[in-house]
């Protein structure tokens, strides 16, 4: 699995059966499911209080409260269409959109850097993608003036969206894309750094192997049950 | 093998079995010790002038030789930051696992990535020929394996971009 | 069907081969038998190493330490030497061993600081604690000639000179302590019972009066000196440079000094020819033991796994003359299948692995020892080594395989 998803596929899949059940009339059962996805986004499938007949979908953001303090979800909402429609007015301007992501230790900045190199490079094989930047400790120059903070373990990936991005048919597209870009990212890192432990423990166990053959044969020395002895190589 | 990797092992090697050559040898300070000079340095005449062997600034060896015990440190090569954390990662790694490797210090000497502490107790239970193979073998394949995680990461981030971008 | 062919492998011996084919697994086995009785007997004692060992006067029981505390007896029986007895009175490792073959008494001493003398009572070895008063650990002990004195050097930087008392029915003992300024690491008695050289990882070999009023009449003038007070030291020697020494040995006549050092250096000093000294270096690595085995030869040994012999010409130079072990290429033997997945397993390699070096011993050489004979007319010689095995090398047999070799 190279690319992550946009959706849940267990919620789909919980939430598709369930509404082809009750299509085909059958019977609807009951549901109780906590689902875990990447940024300890939690998901929970519940009946409320025990009517089978209705769903609620939960979801659980561990961040929820800044966005509260912010001006809650109408915010986000309001901003969020304003946001597109900006981009759709302007037609000849260009859209940034940029975010920050925390990386845990320093290793994962490293490598950070590595796989938003190969973003940078990768953009001259596909045109019709959109420019992508990253820039690590201090935020870009767009921010300037913003409270948006910096730090070692901070990193900003700037996209730069043209009319071609956010036209109507591909608007979609572009979104999911773009706001998967961070899980995509720190999926990777781990993945990464899940090979290289276990190259490493390979090699390590490869190593010791060789420290081994300093070691001498001990020759043991066995009876049989007659009394006569052989030696074990 | 590079021309100047093999001129390179090649002394590191000659001068580990000429300093491998170590002996039981008890404490004269304290009763009833037996330890590492190298480590605990209390007599000077029982120390001799450690050896640096370098190829270039990064890639250097440090000996140092003692009665009864002798310490390796080992510079690795790192050209950039992902060597870096690649080389501290693996380095780290093996010295958590110090106890199963009998030979490994747990602690890097100071400007060194990796340190060895061979002891006339390891002399007496292994083949002296055999722990000089094995540091050279050590230092050869480190070298490779860095390299190959290297360009194991690069060809995963170069693939993962590529399909990402792909998309839009 | 495949055949499969067993090689006994004994080296350096002539080999007169007879074959038999077993007719159940159409195996064949060499059995390699020595023609000549006098070629060189190879012991191992297991894996462990052997830090030290001696043998009694008549050469059927031998006493060593496998790297422990413990000291253990082994008799000759046949081809073989079997486990007679172990002495364990040490605490901690047994450093040196030496057994008196006139009155079959064997010291023993320590890194517990302590040494014994053990005698045979009711046929059981009984040990007897000897006043070293030292607080550090023993590192080597050596009899005198005739045997009513030895000498413990220790990392105390003092060597006890140890005689009996009769009064109080125990072994005490004298110190020499000036100017000694590190570890003693070995010893060694003058012919005439009054002289010990002793060698000091302060890179000196000295030459000390060993001479105990108490238990004898006053020495005779030697080369060495003429007036000899206990502790008096009569000659001092470094060879210039640096390296700790690991063996001294008097000539059969007791007028040269030969010593070894870590700088890989064997050196003799003369001391009838106003103690001119002669040193040889070479592409060697350093020695732990030598002996003189005639006047002017002498066989060294050490982390080369290889004795060597090394002769002082009449001019007084010192010249290496040959190995006394030649490797022979070795025959790949066949491996089992087990032991070949075992191998790979293990070791990431599925050859046979210990079979890299050529020499008899596969490891460093931590004693050489007379076997046969004199100082003065050696015939035979033992070396113990860190791989477990104990080595009787014949000068016959080693003079008729290795061309142009002569004892001088």
């Amino acid at each position: 699995m190279i690319l992550l998803e946009f959706h849940n596929r267990i919620v789909e899949e919980t939430l598709t059966l369930r509404f082809r059940n009750a299509k085909e009339g059958n019977k609807p059962e009951s549901i109780d499911v906590t689902v875990a996805d990447f940024d300890g986004v939690l998901y929970h499938l519940s009946n409320p209080e025990n009517d089978k007949t209705k769903i609620i979908v939960s979801i659980s953001l561990k961040f929820y409260k800044d966005l509260e303090e912010h001006g809650a979800e109408d915010l986000i909402k309001r901003e969020y269409g304003d946001f597109m429609t900006t981009a759709e007015d302007a037609q000849k301007d260009r859209v940034t959109v940029i975010f920050s992501t925390v990386f845990k230790d320093d290793d994962d900045i490293v490598i950070g850097k590595l796989f938003m190199q190969e973003f940078k490079e990768g953009r001259r094989n596909y045109q019709q993608a959109p420019q992508v930047l990253f820039s690590h400790k201090e935020p870009p120059m767009e921010l300037k003036g913003t409270d948006a903070r910096g730090g070692d373990n901070v990193g900003y990936i700037t996209f730069v969206l043209f009319p071609r991005h956010t036209g109507a048919a591909v608007r979609d597209n572009t979104i999911n894309l773009i706001h998967t870009l961070r899980d995509y990212l720190h999926y990777h890192i781990k993945c990464s750094k899940a090979y290289i432990h276990s190259r490493m423990r390979a090699k390590t166990s490869d190593f010791l192997k060789v420290l081994n053959r300093a070691r001498p044969d001990q020759q043991k020395e066995k009876k049989t049950i007659t009394g006569k002895t052989f030696k074990m190589n | 093998m590079s021309a100047t990797l093999k001129p390179y092992l090649n002394a590191i090697k000659h001068t580990l079995t000429a300093a491998i050559c170590v002996q039981n040898f008890n404490s004269q300070v304290v009763e009833r010790h037996n330890k590492p000079e190298v480590e605990v340095k209390s007599s000077k005449e029982l120390l001799l002038t450690p050896v640096v062997i370098s190829r270039n600034e990064k890639e250097k060896v440090l000996i140092e030789g003692s009665v009864n015990s002798l310490r390796i440190s080992i510079g690795i090569k790192q050209a950039d930051d992902i060597e870096k954390i690649l080389c501290h990662k693996f380095t780290r790694f093996m010295m958590q696992r110090a106890e199963n490797f009998v030979i490994l210090r747990r602690k890097p000497v100071e400007g060194y990535d990796i340190s060895f502490l061979v002891t006339n107790v390891h002399t007496e239970e292994m083949f002296k020929h055999k722990l000089v193979d094995f540091i050279i073998h050590f230092m050869e394949e480190i070298d490779k394996e860095i390299s190959e995680m290297k360009i194991a990461l690069n060809s995963r981030a170069r693939l993962s971009a590529e399909e990402f971008l792909k998309r839009f | 069907m495949k055949e499969v062919l067993f090689f006994e492998d004994i080296q350096h011996a002539k080999k007169s081969t007879t074959t038999c084919v077993s007719p159940r697994n159409f195996s064949i086995y060499f059995s390699v038998s020595g023609k000549n009785k006098t070629m060189t007997e190879k012991h191992s004692f297991g894996v462990t190493a052997v830090s030290c060992h001696a043998w009694n006067s008549s050469r059927s029981e031998i006493a060593l330490s496998q790297n422990d505390s413990i000291v253990r007896i082994y008799k000759k029986s046949g081809n073989k030497f079997d486990e007679t007895a172990s002495l364990t009175e040490h605490g901690q490792q047994v450093t040196g061993i030496e057994w008196a073959c006139k009155s079959n008494r064997i010291v023993t001493c320590g890194a517990d600081r302590n040494a014994y003398v053990w005698e045979v009572v009711d046929g059981k070895w009984k040990p007897s604690l000897v006043i070293l008063r030292i607080n550090r650990a023993a590192t080597t002990v050596r009899w005198s000639p005739l045997e009513n004195k030895f000498a413990v050097g220790s990392s105390a930087r003092v060597i006890s000179v140890c005689y009996f008392d009769e009064e109080n029915n125990w072994w005490v003992s004298k110190h020499i302590k000036k100017p000694i300024r590190s570890t003693i690491t070995c010893l060694d008695w003058h012919p005439n019972n009054y002289l010990l050289a002793a060698g000091s990882s302060d890179f000196k070999a000295r030459v000390f009066s060993a001479y105990v009023k108490e238990v004898e009449g006053k020495p005779a003038a030697t080369p060495w000196g003429t007036k000899m007070p206990f502790q008096a030291l009569m000659a001092e020697f470094s060879n210039g440079g640096g390296g700790w020494v690991h063996s001294v040995s008097f000539s059969p006549s007791g007028d040269k000094l030969a010593w070894v050092g870590h700088d890989s250096s064997v050196s003799v000093a003369d001391a009838a020819n106003g103690n001119k000294l002669s040193v040889v270096k070479g592409n060697f690595l350093p020695f732990i033991g030598i002996t003189w085995v005639t006047e002017n030869s002498m066989v060294a040994a050490g982390y080369d796994c290889c004795p060597k012999l090394f002769t002082q010409d009449n001019g007084g130079n010192v010249t290496f003359i040959s190995d006394l072990d030649i490797p022979k290429e070795k025959e790949e033997g066949t491996i089992s299948a087990m032991n070949r997945f075992k191998n790979l397993d293990k070791k990431a390699s599925a050859k046979e692995t210990s079979t890299d070096v050529r020499t008899l011993h596969q490891n460093t050489i931590t004693q050489v020892t007379i076997h046969t004979g004199t100082k003065a007319d050696c015939t035979k010689f033992s070396t113990s080594g860190v791989d477990g095995q104990v080595i009787i090398w014949d000068f016959k047999s080693l003079e008729k395989s290795i061309s142009g070799l002569r004892i001088a």
